[in-house]
């Protein structure tokens, strides 16, 4: 084998190296993420936070007497371990609808890591924007009596 | 900018005026959970600059869709570290209180 051949096939396999040990790091920061999450998830499901003393009170709620938007997002997440959609959703509709985001982007994050394929595109920005604006109008109107039924109850 | 326009630049040109570079992360997971979790505020601003990343990119601004990027991801950080901070006082105010209330029962 002439000896150039041997210089071009040290290049990638150095590089291919590191490449491999920076994407053994990247899936352990997925898996971490996915095993922390269905930890939480388990303890959330095994600990009621519709029972008082368990879990702090929400900064917000204590100090303003306002709810936040995230406020009842640990009782509806503990409903839908439960299967309990309804009671999920009178709680908090927001945690409800954003559920499917997370895991929808925990796995195409998961797949970026998996394939080495990095982000292909990103949505228009009217997604983002339109998220934006209805968690604020969620925050603003789950205080507004006419609006209660976004409050947790 | 009118330097950056180039009228004969066709599309699908292989050698377009900006680099090709992969879209940069807009941390929209980070900016809706900090805003939801921690801090609605810092959280906005985050939305917002996560909102910039794909406009920015969708128009061809690579270095402003970087910038976003990183400034979606300070804010997301610092309402993070606000909220953090925030949860903390009132858990510590809270139980100073329940501590007193008990001593004076007592």
């Amino acid at each position: 084998m002439p000896p150039v051949e041997l210089t071009l096939d040290a290049a990638p396999s150095a590089t291919g190296l590191r490449a491999d040990g920076l994407a053994r790091v990247a899936l352990a920061k997925v898996v971490c993420t996915g095993v922390a999450t269905v930890a939480s998830l388990a303890y959330l499901h095994a600990v009621n936070p519709n029972l008082p003393g368990h879990y702090p009170l929400c900064p917000t709620y204590a100090l303003t007497g306002w709810y936040c938007p995230g406020c009842g997002s640990l009782r509806a997440l503990h409903d839908l371990t439960t299967g309990d959609l309804a009671s999920a959703w009178s709680m908090n509709p927001l945690a409800v609808l954003v559920v499917p985001y997370l895991v929808w982007a925990w796995i195409a994050w998961l797949r970026r890591v998996v394939t080495g394929r990095p982000r292909q595109f990103l949505a228009p920005a009217w997604v983002p924007m339109t998220i934006g604006v209805a968690m604020v109008l969620f925050a603003v109107l789950r205080n507004v009596p006419a609006f209660a039924f976004l409050a947790p109850h | 900018m009118t330097a950056s326009w180039d009228p004969n630049q066709q599309p699908g040109q292989p050698y377009p005026s900006q680099p090709v570079a992969q879209p940069p992360n807009n941390y929209l997971v980070w900016a809706i959970l900090s805003t939801v979790l921690c801090c609605l505020p810092l959280g906005v601003v985050s939305i917002v600059f996560s909102t910039q990343v794909n406009s920015k990119w969708a128009m061809g601004d690579v270095a402003g869709a970087q910038d976003a990027s990183k400034k979606a991801k300070q804010f997301a950080l610092w309402a993070l570290i606000v909220g953090v901070v925030v949860e903390i006082v009132v858990v510590i105010f809270y139980g100073a209180l329940i501590m007193a209330s008990l001593h004076a029962a007592s």
